[in-house]
């Protein structure tokens, strides 16, 4: 009989202390499967919006990427970098506060009026109507995002009045009319969604201001044969002192500024996971060979090998950890799920970033930890069995 | 009037000045003074020294005070743009730690506080008399507190580009309420997997004790005393569980605020292990322990007496 078979049988036989193993190591595993995809997720899911806006480049004003700042001479700036073989697309955007009413009569709402010059495709997704570039010969083209637009009660076609103005604010700048042509998700807008989105023109029309105020940010996506490092090395050469970064930049600021609680977060608690599965298996093992002492005794005694018994705990602690790892992939996904609706609920964050994003290298970082633990578990039960006297334990369990 | 015991032509690196953000926008760096030679410097510093009065004073971080090296009464030089242009010279009053900010520990806090109208006089710019009149925050502390909001309207209200807001966070928008209940979620989990593993070795006790538990129920000891001895034996060990890990936790407590501090330099607390936390476990540990224990010896003790005793 092999050890795996001795193994199997053994299980079986205690089967609710079995049952009850696999359930403690699958909840405990997909602790450490969630702290896993939390380690990198937010990283993953923050590079991933940044990715989808389409643009690998962005220049920014003083503040640099924590603060938005206007950027001195951002058109000048913008059409330089247009000439940059290097370039393919660039885009403006400026942000202002204001206050948005479907009808007169009826509340208004504060809104980030957001002003793109340009292609802006991947800033946000259009869900119905169309894109700003395909509404010409709206003097004020405007996208609307979608739970904004389910408050107002108002879809494309429908006119709105903005006041670019912070809430509580008293102005006496006439509102301006725009027509709604699509309504939009915004790539960075939070849950509420309370963004809108025009054009640069009608967002310097709406400011009243004398002249076309800068921009707080400029897109710029790279020609797929230069690359975003090239892009940016273009633009510090043609235009020294100017803040641009490039999407891996933005993602290393972030991992180095803003995720470094979460991983740690997920460090330590992967860590204490880790040593508590182990414990608990090891303790686990242990008792359970202390009780089958006579048993474990009375099998060396007729003729199964101390490799074969050690093998047979191997395969014990192997099957209660494997098949409780692989029962904690399913639960620690459904696990994810709630306390990435937990962690979402902090304030201000984009609607679709996400704290728990799957990536191979949890999987196999996972494994790999399971492994340690089932072997780990298993050796002290093992040194145990390997250097127990036969005839004075069968004696003392058997006989005694 | 004074030897300068240590000139240091250094534009200190400051991060944001707490209620003076708008002018705070200082980098590290050398500012070349107007002469390049140390004969023409120290002579030039000697006259300027000799007309001037005492040097204002500021406070600097203590993180600021490590990376560049300074300390208490040297005299530093700060600018309010990377180019120097606009300069002046301070002494340094005293070196402060920063007060911790769960929301920035893990920004290098290089900072400088002084006096507001030095700091006017050093970032407003010459060519903008209203930069004088600006700040960036107002700090108000009204009678009533319960005012704040309708306060915070009216203000906003009659002055257009103001901004009032309420200095406390309502929970509903606090991020910290957010992680308390990540936390919450995160230990029910752990308990979940830990009763399960409780329950497991407590199946493994009673199977044990099987032929002991036989022999008491052949002698006519009830289920139910049996089932009572195991409660009491239960609340011993989880109390006892318990109790230790609490001590666990106050005696890795400090190991855990260091390790954290000395990475994020920063004397937040993270780690706290408070009474009510630590009645709040007990609380929990006991009934799950007693539960585990009843549980795993009812297994038995509900079978026949005879096949408890193998017959």
């Amino acid at each position: 009989m092999s050890a795996l078979h001795l193994a199997w049988r053994t299980v079986r036989r205690y089967r609710a202390q079995t049952i009850l193993a696999i359930a403690g190591v699958a909840v405990i595993g997909a602790l450490l499967f969630d702290m896993l995809l939390l380690s990198r997720g937010l990283l993953l899911s923050f590079a991933d919006l940044l990715e989808r806006a389409g643009y690998d480049v962005r220049i920014v004003g003083g503040g640099g990427m924590a603060l938005r700042m206007p950027i001195p001479d951002s058109a000048a700036i913008a059409g330089l970098v247009r000439r940059l073989p290097e370039a393919e697309r660039v885009a403006l955007v400026r942000i202002l506060p204001a206050r948005l009413a479907a009808r007169d009569g009826k509340p208004s709402a504060s809104v980030a009026l957001i002003g793109v010059s340009g292609a802006a495709a991947g800033v946000w997704t259009i869900v119905r109507g169309v894109d700003l570039d395909r509404a010409a010969g709206e003097a004020c083209p405007m996208i609307v995002g979608r739970s904004l637009a389910a408050r107002l009660g108002v879809g494309p076609g429908d006119q709105v009045r903005i006041n670019a103005e912070q809430a509580g604010v008293t102005s006496a700048l006439p509102a301006m009319t725009c027509r709604i042509v699509g309504l939009g998700q915004f790539a960075f807008g939070g849950a509420g969604d309370e963004s809108v989105a025009t054009t640069f023109d009608a967002l310097h029309r709406a400011s009243g201001e004398d002249r076309a105020g800068d921009a707080d940010l400029i897109l710029a996506a790279s020609r797929p044969d230069a690359g975003s490092a090239a892009l940016v090395s273009a633009i510090q050469r043609a235009r020294p002192g100017l803040a641009v970064y490039s999407n891996d930049e933005v993602v290393e600021q972030f991992n180095r500024n803003g995720f470094a609680y979460f991983r740690q977060i997920s460090l330590v608690l992967s860590s204490l996971t880790m040593v508590f599965a182990f414990l608990l298996v090891a303790t686990l093992l242990t008792v359970s060979v202390n009780q089958r002492l006579g048993e474990i005794a009375a099998l060396r005694a007729i003729g199964i090998g101390r490799r074969r018994i050690a093998a047979m705990l191997l395969w014990e602690s192997s099957l209660l950890v494997g098949v409780g790892g692989l029962l904690a992939l399913p639960l620690g996904e459904l696990l994810a799920l709630g306390l990435d609706r937990i962690l979402r609920q902090m304030p201000a964050l984009p609607e679709q970033l996400h704290f728990f994003v799957f990536e191979p290298r949890a999987l196999v970082i996972h494994a790999a930890v399971l492994v340690v633990t089932a072997v780990a578990a298993a050796a002290y039960p093992m040194w145990i069995t390997a250097r127990m006297p036969i005839a004075a334990t069968l004696r003392r369990e058997v006989v005694g | 009037m004074m030897e300068p015991r240590k000139r240091r032509a250094v534009v200190a690196a400051l991060a944001i000045l707490p209620a003076l953000a708008k002018f705070a926008a200082f980098g590290v760096r050398h500012v070349p003074g107007p002469c390049q030679t140390p004969a023409c410097g120290a002579a030039a510093y000697a006259q300027r020294a000799a007309q001037a009065t005492e040097p204002p004073a500021v406070l600097i971080s203590r993180q600021l005070a490590a990376r560049a090296h300074l300390s208490q009464g040297d005299l530093v030089t700060l600018g309010s743009d990377p180019k120097g242009t606009r300069r002046a010279v301070f002494r340094i009053a005293g070196i402060y730690e920063p007060t911790p900010d769960p929301m920035r520990f893990t920004a290098t806090r290089l900072e400088a506080r002084m006096h507001l109208p030095d700091l006017v006089d050093l970032a407003a710019d010459p060519a903008d008399p209203a930069s004088r009149e600006a700040a960036t925050t107002i700090n108000v502390r009204l009678a009533d507190a319960a005012d704040a909001t309708k306060f915070a309207t009216d203000l906003a209200a009659r002055t257009p580009g103001v901004t009032a807001r309420l200095a406390s966070r309502p929970r509903d928008d606090d991020p910290f309420a957010v992680l308390d209940r990540f936390h919450i979620a995160i230990s029910a989990v752990t308990m979940a997997g830990g009763t399960a593993f409780l329950l497991a070795l407590m199946v493994i006790r009673a199977e044990e004790r099987r032929e002991t538990v036989g022999i008491l129920r052949l002698l006519g000891i009830s289920r139910r005393t049996l089932l009572l001895s195991v409660a009491v034996e239960g609340v011993a060990i989880a109390a006892l569980g318990a109790v230790f890990g609490i001590l666990l936790a106050f005696a890795t407590e400090g190991l855990v605020n260091r390790i954290f501090q000395a990475r994020y330099d920063t004397a937040l607390v993270f780690v706290r292990v408070t009474s009510s936390i630590a009645l709040r476990s007990v609380l929990i540990a006991a009934p799950l322990g007693i539960a585990a224990g009843i549980a795993a010896s009812w297994t038995l003790l509900r079978r026949d007496l005879l096949s408890i005793v193998r017959r």
